[in-house]
């Protein structure tokens, strides 16, 4: 059962079709990708060592929303000494690097053919720039929208240097160009397979990619940061982890209706006078400060706080803003967690 | 209105009809491709309570 937070009907409806949209964008590229790294999976998330001392008491998940850089928040992780895990997405690998923060699990799950290696430093950027402006419209990190070939030459080089030993935690429907990527970086790589659906069913997604690759299986919420932080709960097993990056929203006072990609289809939809029932607002709690989802970040925020219910533990939302409160989420300021609050 | 408007000679180039439901079909497949071009770092999830899954003993030999 979804988490809801007083939407319009017509608003959960649209949601609700992202589930299908989902399945049917990625089922087929699932089982695809799982055959195809079938040959490279040597080690798997339960081979990881377990984290001790400081690195077993408590963990960061660094997601890449676009408080990240508005927070200053790589800095003051860096500046406060924290000595406890940090896990980054892939989406917030190269940042961190640029920070002078080296995480000790870098997790990437999405098959996307083109884009994700982007992440990495992509060797084959100009090809997979054509006609595609994804990262042009992305807030994850505005270093990547100008799309520039020396921003990709420099990532690639930054990455060679800190990637070799890196423990990345990837997913087998990772797409080959980023399982070639990091192999030829050196990453030390431990596969796992998606949680997608209930494995016990005959025809369950997850089923048949567990019997592919023989990978554990491990929830996603739906995207990559949430994967982040089932990792450092179910595999690590760390029992207080922090999230930051995770806004899974807008800044309403300088993100419009219009900047958000799902504006066109939903003012034609609901009309522009009622634009507000598509984009519901929030306030921080810590800052009251105002923000808006729509129907794809709401979404992950419901996934999310459903499996942070259904793991029964605590999650620290340090991101200093965003949509992600509720039972079980615990807002504090990034400084204080890092000092062991 | 196709009914009221016959006319008396076939026309060489076919023009496809609109249903009234099209409306919703085209929101619809917008906005997938809207969400999809949006959902960066994203996978299929439908399942809300199982938070890790070590069943590979469990269909060895299927």
């Amino acid at each position: 059962m979804m988490s809801h937070y007083g939407v319009s009907p017509g608003f959960q409806q649209i949601m609700d079709e992202i589930t299908s949209i989902g399945l049917d964008w990625h089922s087929e590229a699932l089982i695809e990708n799982s055959k195809k790294n079938k040959p490279f999976i040597a080690k798997s998330i339960k081979d990881i060592a377990s984290p001790q001392q400081k690195k077993a008491e408590s963990a960061i998940i660094i997601s890449a929303g676009p408080s990240l850089y508005k927070n200053n928040i790589l800095a003051r992780i860096k500046d406060s000494g924290y000595q406890g895990t940090i896990v980054a997405i892939d989406g917030s690998y190269v940042r961190c690097l640029k920070a002078g923060l080296v995480p000790d699990y870098v997790l990437t799950l999405d098959p996307h053919p083109t884009r994700i290696v982007r992440w990495f430093g992509d060797p084959d950027f100009e090809t997979n720039l054509a006609g595609d402006d994804y990262f042009s419209r992305q807030d994850l990190d505005i270093a990547f929208r100008n799309n520039s070939n020396e921003e990709n030459r420099r990532n690639i080089e930054l990455v060679n240097r800190h990637g070799k030993g890196q423990k990345l935690v990837i997913c087998c429907s990772a797409p080959m160009n980023v399982v070639e990527r990091t192999r030829a970086v050196g990453f030390d790589a431990y596969w796992w397979a998606p949680l997608v659906d209930r494995p016990d069913s005959p025809e369950s997604l997850t089923r048949a990619m567990v019997k592919e690759t023989k990978l554990p299986a491990m929830n996603t919420g739906g995207t990559v940061g949430t994967a982040a932080w089932v990792f450092a709960l179910t595999a690590l097993k760390i029992p207080r982890i922090a999230v930051v990056g995770m806004d899974l929203g807008y800044y309403k006072s300088d993100t419009g209706y219009q900047l958000t990609q799902t504006y066109g289809p939903l003012r034609d939809k609901v009309g522009e006078e009622n634009l507000k029932d598509v984009f519901p607002e929030f306030s921080y709690p810590e800052t009251d400060e105002v923000f808006y989802t729509d129907p794809t970040y709401y979404w992950y925020r419901c996934n999310i706080l459903d499996l942070i219910a259904a793991s029964k533990s605590t999650l620290y939302n340090c991101t200093g803003g965003g949509t992600l409160f509720g039972d079980g989420v615990v807002c504090v300021g990034i400084d204080e967690f890092c000092a062991g609050f | 209105m196709s009914e009221l408007m016959k006319g008396n000679f076939e026309v060489k180039r076919k023009l496809a009809v609109t249903d009234a439901d099209d409306g919703a079909a085209d929101f619809k497949n917008e906005f997938k491709k809207k969400a999809l071009e949006s959902i960066g770092g994203s996978m299929v999830f439908v399942e809300r309570e199982m938070l890790f899954w070590d069943g590979v003993e469990n269909i060895d030999g299927e």
